[in-house]
Parts: structure tokens; sequence; C-alpha cells
């Protein structure tokens, strides 16, 4: 670890470091807002996509997928907002989003095709 | 889930937790002197697990498999809060307060 | 934002603590407060007292008096009083869309209840899932914000790599950014399973609200048929539109409660006076922590049973465990307390972190602070000290107003949030450190002068012993508190200087 001195504590250590380099500039503060932006619709697309589509498609009566799929719901957003914030780049953070919200997209649009929603599984 | 299963929770957990404390340099020399040797302090961490596992089988079988981790999770913070408090308000406290926990959680285990 | 995972995790604990930290310290400790709702129920009915009543005999009550009053209702729910609630409950819809209503009565009369009118645990209940505004407003904003405390409670445990080295570690003696800072990890990090837990569970008992896309895709957003299948609730008769004679009541709930062990908790009439009419009853939940009450409907008319709740299959077995977990119904007085204590570690961990924030971006000595810090500390002692404030003064309110007052359960949560506004506004003028002692002071008296007003206005003697208690303990950690707070913002010279003494002491 590069900062162990700093005894892990983030404030000290991390805002001191942060205290070193300028952070304001308009660059900044967009890439920041993006960011958000991304982690708050980004992340709820992908989460309400993976249950739409896990309640159609879990191998268990529809109660027990729609229930399981909820559950599940909140920590997939949890997961995604991480991901928002912990990716390199806002491009890389995008991209990483981009593709899952395609992918069960598509998965839901084959399962609601597919299945008849409304008959009991 | 009765008040004395929860006491012998808490007394367990704290015995345990005192120990696991002690093993550490930091906390030893503060409470105690000096730091402590490596078998002493391998011993304190085994007393320590062992004090917390003990604490989990006792909120087992008092309180069964349903509400025993929950008591046992909740006995864990209560426990770790008095001790904090103790070490940084009273770290003399510790030693006597962790041997007095065991003849309690005997009492307690009568009862419950 | 920065390089390196753990920079930008602590960046997004930083900010996302921040951001939500007033909103959920209010959650959190509204929530605390409501581990022991029924007893701040009972203390604010002083004109109650608690006993054992005959539950069928409180239903026909309670079911004779919605005859009365809401004939063309839809539903009719009589809650049996229990004997630490001591009243009969009765809900009605008028059609399914509107508001539910409600009313009070008397275990003896079925007359409404003379004790005094006040919403009782059931306002801090209320606040902490919608914040008293517009249900879904309310509880959006909460859910959004436990979302975000969520991510903050994730990014908090990579940002904090020492937690097993620093478990036991507060470090008073060092400088008051240290202090704080091990105050605040460990309250976070002790109860850590019970943060985890309580966010969680406290999203997914909200969750269909947040998160309905599951019943949207597989039942089409049909959400009643949903809790049907899933054995949370008996299917709905429709009406016939035309009148039947209804069994009478009590042998209807004798059949039930001759197979089911658990006391009666509810009995519930969905369209009264209907040929189709259901009478479902309810009771209370087994011993485990699902929140799954045994329930057997009747139909109304020729008293045949319609339906017994099945048994849940595992998800949502799991599913309204996490709800039981959430709200502790199971947990006995010994448990109890423990949860009561996580929560107030919770408020803690909240409250210690938004302080940090502050702390930690504390000017150098003569500089003035900025508008954001400005901002951050009006915020800071206006919600942690602002809503302890409008709870003491809401209890006070709950002695002191006439009884006979209109709209009194109104004007008790004016109070709360009159006195609340007034703590946050008033701390503006002040100098900052003192603010916190002089604010910390006046939440100190408040809570104490709550036994003394009651046992001035009311005649209970030691009836509420431990609300005594527990008043007089607020008022203490409250008072030890700000004194800290006040000791550690400003004052830095004679902080340091403090903890100069106490080393060359040591």
């Amino acid at each position: 670890m590069p900062d162990d001195s700093s005894r892990g504590d983030f404030p000290k250590g991390e805002l001191a470091k942060r205290d070193a380099r300028p952070r304001s500039g308009a660059r900044y503060r967009a890439a920041v807002a993006g960011r958000v932006v991304l982690a708050i619709f980004g992340s709820y697309a992908v989460a309400a996509l993976a249950t739409a589509l896990l309640s159609l498609i879990l191998p268990m009566v529809r109660s027990e997928a729609v229930a399981t799929a909820t559950l599940l719901s909140f920590a997939i957003l949890a997961g995604a907002v991480i991901w928002v914030f912990a990716a390199r780049t806002l491009a890389q953070a995008a991209l990483g989003l981009g593709l899952p919200i395609a992918l069960l997209a598509g998965g839901l649009w084959l399962a609601l095709s597919v299945l008849t929603p409304g008959a009991p599984a | 889930m009765t008040p004395s299963s929860v006491a012998l929770n808490l007394a367990l957990s704290f015995a345990g937790l005192a120990a696991l404390c002690l093993a550490m340099d930091r906390h030893h020399r503060a409470i105690l002197s000096g730091a402590p040797s490596r078998l002493r302090a391998q011993a304190l961490r085994w007393t320590g697990w062992a004090g917390i596992l003990a604490s989990f089988a006792a909120a087992v079988v008092t309180s069964d498999w349903n509400f025993g981790p929950v008591q046992w999770l909740g006995s864990l913070t209560g426990a770790a809060l008095l001790l904090v408090g103790l070490v940084s308000y009273r770290p003399g406290w510790i030693r006597p307060a962790a041997f007095l926990a065991l003849p309690l959680a005997a009492a307690a285990a009568l009862l419950a | 934002m920065r390089n390196g995972f753990r920079q930008s995790m602590a960046w997004l604990h930083t900010w996302a603590g921040l951001v939500t930290g007033w909103v959920m310290f209010a959650v959190f400790v509204s929530g605390t407060a409501t581990y022991y709702r029924t007893d701040i129920s009972l203390w604010m009915r002083p004109e109650l007292h608690a006993g054992a009543v005959d539950p069928v005999q409180a239903a026909e009550r309670g079911v004779a008096y919605l005859k009365e009053r809401a004939p063309k209702a839809v539903s009719w729910f009589v809650s049996v009083p229990q004997e630490d609630r001591p009243v009969i409950g009765v809900y009605w819809l008028d059609t399914l869309e509107s508001p539910i209503s409600q009313a009070m009565l008397d275990v003896e009369t079925g007359a409404p209840t003379t004790a005094r009118a006040t919403q009782g645990g059931d306002f801090l209940y209320r606040f902490h899932y919608q914040l008293q505004m517009m249900p879904l407003v309310g509880r959006w904003i909460v859910g959004l914000c436990a979302m975000v405390l969520l991510v903050a409670l994730i990014s908090g445990i990579v940002t904090h790599r020492r937690i097993f080295a620093d478990f036991f570690t507060f470090r008073r003696d060092r400088s008051a950014q240290r202090g704080w800072l091990d105050a605040h990890n460990v309250t976070g990090v002790l109860a850590l399973p019970f943060h985890l837990m309580i966010t969680y569970t406290g999203i997914v008992t909200l969750g269909f609200m947040f998160m309905p896309w599951g019943i949207t895709t597989a039942y089409k957003g049909d959400g009643m048929t949903f809790y049907v299948e899933g054995a949370q609730s008996p299917s709905w008769r429709p009406a016939a539109g035309r009148a039947g004679a209804a069994q009478p009541l009590a042998p209807l709930i004798a059949r039930a409660q001759a197979e089911v062990s658990e006391p009666l908790e509810m009995v519930i009439v969905h369209n009264p006076g209907d040929a189709n009419a259901t009478v479902v009853v309810v009771f209370e939940e087994p011993k485990g922590l699902a929140h799954h009450h045994p329930q057997i409907a009747f139909d109304a008319v020729s008293g045949a049973v319609v339906e017994r709740l099945p048994a849940m299959k595992p998800a949502a077995h799991v599913f309204t465990s996490f709800l039981g977990l959430h709200e502790a119904h199971f947990a006995g007085p010994a448990l109890r307390v423990l949860f009561f204590l996580c929560g107030l570690m919770g408020s803690a961990t909240i409250a210690t972190g938004l302080v940090l924030w502050s702390v930690a971006r504390q000017p150098k000595r003569g500089a003035a602070p900025g508008f954001g810090l400005r901002l951050v500390q009006g915020l800071n002692i206006g919600t942690i000290l602002g809503l302890p404030i409008g709870i003491a003064a809401f209890f006070l309110a709950n002695r002191l107003l006439p009884v006979a007052l209109d709209h009194r359960a109104t004007w008790e949560g004016a109070v709360f949030f009159g006195a609340w506004l007034l703590a946050a506004l008033l701390p503006l003028a002040r100098p900052h450190p003192r603010a916190w002692r002089e604010m910390g002071l006046l939440a100190a008296s408040l809570f104490l002068a709550v036994p003394v007003v009651s046992a001035i206005t009311t005649h209970r003697g030691f009836d509420f012993l431990w609300f005594d208690a527990a008043m007089v303990g607020l008022a203490a950690v409250l008072g030890f508190g700000a004194h800290k707070v006040s000791g550690y913002t400003g004052a830095r010279p004679a902080a340091a200087a403090q903890s100069q003494n106490k080393l060359a002491r040591a």
C-alpha cells in the first residue's frame, strides 16, 4: 500500500491528498455530475431490467421468482452504483452499465415474446 | 430469547472479546503491561474465539436456529460496545470484568 | 473519482454519506424509537390502563361500530386490544382507492375512546418511513436515501481497511478529528451486521414500491394476485351486488380459534352487507422471524370456510423474514434492548460521520468558514440536536395541550415540527461551538422535563418508570455529546491543550 503511513484513516490520508490536487474546474464537475446521473438512472435501469427478466425466467413458481428477483434487485442496484464510481473513467463506467442493459433488455424482449406472461408458471 | 439467555450470551461474548482484545499488542500494552509473548497472544486468541463460539452455541441452544444467530450478533455488538467503553475509559476494569463474566455466564446458564 | 478502488470508495463514502446523512439520521432515530412504539403509545394515552380483555367481544364491538359508522365501506378492519394496546382499533376503506380511515374505541363501551387524541407512537413510526409527507413522496425520499446509505455502507467497509486492527480502538486523547473518526468507526463497525441488515431489510420492506417490475412482467401488474399466490393474503372475493344477511361473528371466530393456537389479532370484513361478504380472521405471528400471520377466510353469509392461508414457499419466507427482522416484533424485552442499542449506534454512526465531515474541513484559525461548511454545520446541529428537541417537545405537548383541544393530534405534530424548525434556526444566530453546547443543554433539559411534567399533569405513579428512565438516559447522552462537539469543533487550541494535559498526566 503506498500510503500505509496514513494508518488507514481515509479522511486524513485521502483528504490531505485530495487537497493537494486542485479538483475544481468545469471538467471535473461535469465528470462527477455524469457519474451521479449514471449511478442513479443507469443502475436503476440495470436493477429494474434484471428484476423484470429474472421474474420471468427463474425456474420456480412465478410468485417465488418475483420474490427472489425483487430481493436480489437491491443488491444488483448497489453493485451497479459501486461499479459506476469505481470505474477508471466515465466512459468505462457507462460502457459497464450499457452492456448489461442491452443484454438484459434483449433477454427481456425475448422472454416476453416466448413466454406468455400472466399464465401461471 | 429469555433475559437470562441474552445475559448468558452477553457474558460469554464479553469474555471472548476481552481475550481477543488483550491478544492485540496495542491493547495488551495499554491494559496490562508490555507486549504479550507470542504464546500468550496465541492462547488469548484461541480463548477469545472459543468464547465467541461458545456464545454462538449458547444462543442457538437457548433460542434455537431461528432467533439464536440474531441474538448472538446483537449480544456481540452490546458486549463489544461495553468493552470499547472500558478500553478507553476504565482499562483497569477489563481483566476483572472478563473473569467476572464467566461465573455470571454460568449463573445465567442455570437460569436459561 | 480518484485513482484506485479504495480512494474512489472513500470519495463515494464521504459524499454519499453527507448528502443523505441528515435524512437517514432522522429515519434512524425515529425507527429506533419505533422499537418501543406501543410503549410510547401507552405513555401518550395515560387515561388508558393496560389489562386483559376478551378479544372476541372486542371484535364484535368494533364491527358493531363500523356497521353504524361506515355501512357502505368495501372493507372493515378491527384490531383487537392487546395487553399493551388497550383500545379497539377500527379502520375502513370507503372504496378500494380511498385512503384508510380509522378510529379508536373504548374497550368497555365500544364507543370512540375518551382518551386524549394523539397519534402516539404511530407518529414516529410513520415519520420513520414517510417523513409525515404525502406517502408517495416521503417513501421515495426515504427509499432513495436508504439506497444511497447502502452504497455508503459498502464503500465505507472498503474504505476502512483496518476493521480488525482497530476493532476495539477509540482514541479520545488524540486530535479532534481522530476522536470523531474513531467514534464513527467504532459505532459503525461494532454494529455493522445490524446496519447492513436494517438498511437492506428496510429497502425490501417497501421493495415492491421501488422495484415493481417483477410484478409488472410476471403478473401484468396485478399485485393482488401476486400476494395471493405467494400465500401472503387470501384471495379477494368480489361483491355480488345484492344484500345478504351475515352470520353472527363470534361463532366464526371461535371456529377459527379452534384451528389456530396463536392469539387473535384482527378481524377483517370485505364487502360487508353483501351476499358475497367475506370475514377474514387474522392471528398473531407464530414464533419465528417471518412476518406472516395465520389467516382463515369465511363466507360471511353461509359461514363456510373459503380459504386457509397456506404455508409460504422458501423465497416468500425469506422475503417476509426480512420484514420480520426489520420490525423485530419477535424480540422479547432483552433482545429488544439490544436492537434499540444497535439503532442508537446507527444514529451515532451517522451523526459522528456528519460531524467528522465538518471537523475535517475546519478552516485554519482566523480564516472564515466557507458557505459549504457553514451550511453543513447548520444542518448538522439542526438535525442532530433539532430532531431530539422536536421529539422532546412532542412528548411535552402530549402532556400540556388541553385534552379537549380541537384537532389535538395534529397540534402535537405541529409542535414537533415547530420545535424542530426553531431548534434548527436558532443556532444559526450563535457562534458555532457555543451553539452546540446551548442546544445540547436545551435538548437535555427538555428530555429531563418530560418525566417531571408528566408526573405533575397525570396521576399514574410509577407506571412509566422505564419511560422516565429512558428520558433521563437520552438527556445524559445528548448533554454529553453536545459537550464533546462544542469542545472539539471550534475551540481547537483549547482541545489541543486539554489532550496535552491528559498526555502529561498519563
